[in-house]
This record gives C-alpha cells, structure tokens and sequence, in this order.
C-alpha cells in the first residue's frame, strides 16, 4: 500500500494552500507560511553557507597542500642552509688542524733527531711556529721510551715521562695524533697534536708534540651562522663538550643529548626531549680529530613557516580583505539566487491559483452537464405533454377528454416534481460547502454523493455497490468537503473502469478512534511507478483536457486538514483501492 | 402517398410515448421503442425512414446503436436526441453518420422540419 506521503517540503506546503484555496470563496493572495520573509532569510542563510563551504573546500584544500610543499621546500631550503654552515666550518677546523700537523710534520722530518735535541735549536723553531701560528702554548720532543728530552714553553717539563700516557702510545701507533681538550696546569683549555719520527735506528723513533690553545676552534665555531636561541659546539665522541655551550653545559662536561651516529657529511636529527620544543640537533665530524661539530637550532620548518608568513602583515591584511570581500559576495549572490526562488515560485502561484480556478471550472462544468441532463429529462416530457394538450385543443373545437388532460397534467406535475427533487439535491449540495465541522452520519454523505452520479453509472452499465457499516459512529468533521473527495475518488473510478465494470464504496470502524471508507474499482489500475505521483498537484494519467490533476492533490489536502489519512494499492489489470480514514472526533476535538 | 415512418428511441416512457403521439398527428407514422435492446429488431422487422434516437440509454450507447442502424441499412437518417451534449458527442455522431443532432427539450416545429429535411435527403 503506499501511503501518501506526510507534508513535507515547499511542495506540499503549496499544496495545502491549494487545496485551501479550494474551500475559499476566493484566492486571497500569496500564502504566509510559503513565502514568508522567515523562510526567504533562513533559505538565504542556508544558501550562503552552501556557497561558502563550496568556495571554501577547495581553497581549504589548495592551502594544505601548498602549506605541505611551501613547509617541504622551506625545509629543504633549511636543511640546505644549516648544512651548509656546518660544513664551512667543519672544512675550516679541518683545513687549521691539518695545517698544525702538516706543519709538525715538516718539522720532524726537515730536522734530525740531534737538531731537534738541542733545546736552543727547538727554541728557536717555537718561537717561530708560534710566530706563524699564534696559538701554540708548547712544543716538545719525546723519545721512544716515552721521556720528554727538549720542551719549549712556560713550564719545564724536561724529563717527564709519558710511557703510560694515552696519547704517546696512540702516536706511536698511528703516527700521528689529535688529543682531546685538557685543562692542563694553566686551567686553560687546550688540544695537543703528536706526530711520530721514525729514526734512522731501527725501533727507535721520536715524537713531537705541540700543544694548541682552544680559543682559536672557538672562534671557528662562532662562524656557525645561529639565531641568539641556537647552539653550536664540539663534542667528542663521548659527547664531553670540547667549548663552551651556551645551552648545554660547561667545557668538559657531558651533553644531555644522545648522540646518533654519524659519519662524514652533515647529518639532521630532530630531537624531543620532555618538557621542551623539538629541536633539530645537527652533527658532523671532524676529519683526523676525535671531535664533532653540533649545533642544536630550535626553529624548524614549521617554525619557519609561521615565522614567514607573520612577517609579512601587508600579506594578512590583504587576506583579511580579501575574506571580507568574499563573504560579502556571497551575501549578495544568496540573497540574488533567494530573490530568483521567490519570485519563480510567486510566478508558480500564481500559475497553481489560475489553474485552480480552472480545475473548478472544469468541475463545475462536469456537474452541470449531469444535471442538465437529469432536468433536461423531465423538461421534454412536460414539453411534449404541454404541446400534445395544446395539439389536442387545436385540433378539435369539442371540449378536451377530460381524463387524457389529467393524465397530461399529472405527467406534467410528475416531471415538475423531479426536477424539484433535483434542484433541491443540488441546493443541498451547495449549501454543505459553507458549513464547517458538524456531527454527520457517513454513510448518509456517500450516499448523497452516489446519488449524483447514478445516472452515469446507469448509462455505463456501472455495477456500484454500497457495503456500509449499519452502526457506523457519527462523526465530527466537514460535510461539503468530504463529499467533494468522494465526488473525486468516485468519478476517478468511473473513469477507470470499463463499461459494465464494478466500484464498490464500503464503510468500516477501523478502530476506536477512527472509520475508514473504501473505494475499490475493477479499472485499470495505476501502473507502479506513478502510483508515487498521483497525490502531486496538476499530475494526471487522463488525456489532454479530460483532467486537471487537481482532484486527488485536492482530496488529500482535505483530508490531511481533516486530521485523516488516504491512501493507495493498485494492481494493474486488477484495479484500484482508495482508503479514506477519518478521526470519529474533528481534529482539535 | 405512404407516410413517413419515424421510428422513436428514448427510455423516457413518458417523453417517448407523447412524442410518438404528436408526431402521428402530424401525419408520421410514428412507433416508439424503450430500451436499446429492442430497437435493432424493430428496425429490421418494420425498416423506418427516420430514427429519433436519445444518445444515452441505460446499459447502451447511442452512438453504437447509431453505427448498427447505419451498418444495416445506410439509407436510415438518424437524428440524434439527448438531454446533454458536448462537442465530441456532436464529431461522434456526424462521423457516425446522425443526420442532425437536437437537444431536448425540443420544439415539435424543429423536429418536424429536420425530420423533413432528412426524408428530403433520403429521396435524393
């Protein structure tokens, strides 16, 4: 069964004024509820939202990934800039550290090891080293076992022995060697750089060693181009701070960072740590030294980014007009579409008040072509009766038959009678459509209504049947209008079914508070798919001009105002079955 | 000279009956049959020239009874006569071959000279 669809929607509300039209002596004007200023200012709302979220999606989604490939190029750019700081540094300590050993190396393999024996010879190459490199602290000559037989510097450290020292047996090893930063005994940070002198005697070889003021790699590490929130500094290995950090700790101290691993080129780690930002933690080591270079930057790409588009205010301004112009637009092109709305659906109003008029018309013209057959009828009769007296007086000068004229005359007066009868039933009929809500006996109404049509439903050898509940409730509602639905349903089914074929109307308490009537009709039945349609206004299966496809719409409205439900189930080929329920007591009651 | 016979088709008993009589008087010879049923026989058994024949009838058409009259003997004239009409009754039964078409009630002096102007035309 499909049941007719709860009011919902401008359609619908367009229809309960249609069929409020109906029942009102005239139309009176655009309806409050459809086109009210309410309802254009919240359609205006909804539609510059609509706009708004369909101009916004695709700028939201532009942004994103533009932000994605602006913060991925500022990255790399970043990235790139950071590298390329710490790698000019790292080749500039490199470039110093290589130059000392090449320089030592030069040195031990120019002088013998006699000359290098001889303290006024090493004295006068000290001075000139530190002469050429300023830093130099000391310089000395150690023997393969380890004792210190020349020393130029502050201390007189002639004689000490270094056999068990670290550094000496690394040397010795390697040839040449890069020590860590040592406080030594001035309590200044300095590095010594070894390097190893084979000697003409076989297993015998020296060492010389230079120690070097840290001061010079500290102004190195300075050249690290940082913000005032950044850091730069050596670690070794260990992560034991070979300078000063200015976030991170003293000389010698252990960073709380855990050092990755690294190898040659410049490697970017981003680093969290509780209860701080992320941070990126920079790194590279430093060829032929046991030190790397690190720096820890706390701005990233992301920071980077904001801090870009934040220094740009003439930029915000302007997407901040831009904004306001845009939201601007939209308001005005919501409020033009609405405008279109309104007056396309007070053109469609008005078209739906002229065509209801003409529904009407056509009604009323249906109505009158029946009665002016039924009255037409009775009009021959006392026509010819009245012309054969008139024939008959003619004809003869002898006084009329009398009993022929009685019978004439009471022919005559019969005919007057039925076309009383039907004036009266038409009256009745008019009358009903002023009253409103009265107490009313169902089956009295459709019976009222059938006899209108009995007529028709004679000439078309139409079987209609009447099952009506004997004891059905009296019921509260509005005579006229429910005469005018049955009057549509009925005649809906006298068109639908085949001379000769069967409409049956029945009446039924379908519970305590309700009666239902049904109208079923052997017809042709409405195919599926526009069974859904029939309650629309102005939708009609009939042929051009036979229908306004107004009745139904009408008729549901009626009922819908009644507080009553219709409905529907039709099987092709079979027919069609109309359910009318109506409340016992009116609506409000 | 033979009279006209016009044969007369309404289920107004009343209407039919006085119509039949009048007609007589004025020198038709003038039958009346009340349903539809009975009035393909009549006119086979006594062949009219004029049918008066009311359009609608119960449980027939007027204009089915029309094309059966025509389809039996095509030189019948037959006037239509109704209490209602419309326009496409009025196409149905010049396309179903009416003579004329007249709405009750009507003036005997009007169906007289129909009714004269169709034998006119039988006679051509």
């Amino acid at each position: 069964m499909l049941k007719a669809d709860r009011p919902r929607g401008m359609i619908d509300r367009l229809r309960r004024k249609v069929v409020s039209w109906s029942i009102m002596p005239a139309p009176t004007g655009p309806t409050e509820d459809v086109l009210s200023k309410d309802r254009y200012k919240s359609l205006r709302v909804r539609i510059f939202f609509l706009i708004c979220t369909l101009a916004g999606i695709p700028i939201v989604v532009i942004t994103v990934i533009s932000y994605g490939w602006l913060q991925s190029a500022l990255k790399e750019d970043f990235d790139n800039q950071l590298k390329g700081s710490v790698e000019s540094t790292r080749q500039s300590i490199e470039f110093f550290i290589e130059e000392r050993i090449s320089a030592l190396r030069f040195l031990a393999s120019d002088n013998s090891f006699g000359q290098l024996s001889d303290k006024k010879y090493l004295n006068e190459i000290f001075v000139n080293f530190k002469r050429e490199f300023g830093e130099l602290v000391d310089l000395g000559m150690i023997n393969s076992e380890g004792v210190q037989l020349t020393y130029s510097g502050p201390y007189d450290l002639r004689g000490k022995n270094y056999t068990n020292q670290y550094w000496f047996n690394a040397a010795a090893a390697r040839g040449v060697y890069v020590s860590d930063v040592f406080m030594g005994y001035r309590k200044i940070p300095h590095f010594a750089i070894a390097v190893k002198k084979e000697l003409p005697e076989k297993g015998t070889f020296c060492i010389l060693r230079a120690t070097i003021d840290m001061a010079t790699l500290n102004r190195y590490i300075s050249t690290v181009n940082l913000k005032s929130k950044d850091d730069a500094f050596i670690i070794n290995q260990d992560g034991i701070l070979q300078t000063t950090s200015r976030f991170h700790g003293n000389i010698l101290e252990k960073i709380n960072i855990e050092i990755p691993p690294t190898k040659g080129t410049v490697s970017l780690n981003e680093i969290r740590q509780a209860g701080r930002a992320p941070f990126i933690f920079g790194l590279t080591t430093i060829k032929n030294s046991p030190w790397i270079i690190a720096v820890t930057v706390n701005s990233t790409a992301q920071t980077k980014l904001f801090d870009l588009l934040t220094s740009d205010m003439d930029a915000i301004y302007l997407a901040l007009v831009l904004l306001v112009l845009g939201i601007i637009a939209n308001m005005k092109i919501a409020a033009t579409v609405v405008n279109w709305i309104r007056d396309a659906e007070q053109e469609r109003e008005e078209a739906i008040v002229q065509t209801h008029h003409t529904g009407r018309l056509a009604s009323i013209g249906r109505l009158a072509a029946g009665v002016a057959h039924e009255i037409n009828n009775p009009l021959a009769i006392i026509n010819e009766k009245a012309g054969l007296m008139k024939d008959l007086m003619l004809m003869s000068n002898e006084p009329p038959d009398k009993e022929k004229f009685l019978g004439l005359i009471k022919a005559i007066s019969d005919s007057v009678n039925r076309c009383r009868t039907i004036t009266h039933r038409l009256l009745g009929f008019a009358r009903r459509m002023d009253v409103q809500h009265e107490e009313i006996d169902l089956n009295d109404t459709i019976g009222e209504v059938i006899e209108f049509l009995d007529k028709e439903v004679l000439y078309r050898n139409i079987k209609l049947e009447t099952h009506l509940q004997e004891d059905l409730p009296r019921i509260i509602s509005d005579k006229g209008q429910l005469q005018q639905v049955f009057l549509n349903i009925i005649n809906n089914a006298i068109d639908a079914v085949p001379d000769g074929g069967v409409i049956a109307v029945s009446t039924e308490v379908k519970d305590r508070e309700r009666v239902r009537v049904s109208i079923m009709d052997n017809g042709q039945g409405i195919p599926k798919d526009t069974i859904k349609n029939i309650f629309e206004p102005f939708y009609t299966t009939k042929g051009k001009g036979k229908g306004t496809g107004l009745g139904l719409s009408i008729s549901y409205g009626i009922i819908q105002r009644l507080g009553g439900d219709i409905s529907v189930e039709s099987e092709v080929g079979e027919g069609s079955t109309f359910y009318v329920e109506l409340p016992i007591r009116a609506v409000g009651q | 000279m033979a009279r006209a016979k016009v044969l007369l088709v309404d289920d107004e008993v009343e209407f039919a009956s006085t119509l039949s009589e009048r007609l007589n008087i004025r020198g038709y010879d003038t039958k009346a049959v009340y349903s539809a049923d009975a009035v393909l026989n009549k006119v086979r058994s006594d062949i009219p020239d004029v049918v008066i024949l009311d359009l609608k009838m119960p449980g027939a058409n007027g204009l089915d009874i029309l094309k059966a009259i025509k389809q039996f003997n095509p030189s019948i004239e037959v006037i239509l006569l109704t209490g209602h009409g419309s326009e496409q009754c009025t196409a149905e039964s010049e396309s179903g071959g009416a003579f004329d078409y007249m709405m009750k009630p009507v003036e005997i002096d009007s169906l007289t000279e129909k009714i004269e102007m169709a034998l006119g035309k039988k006679q051509k």
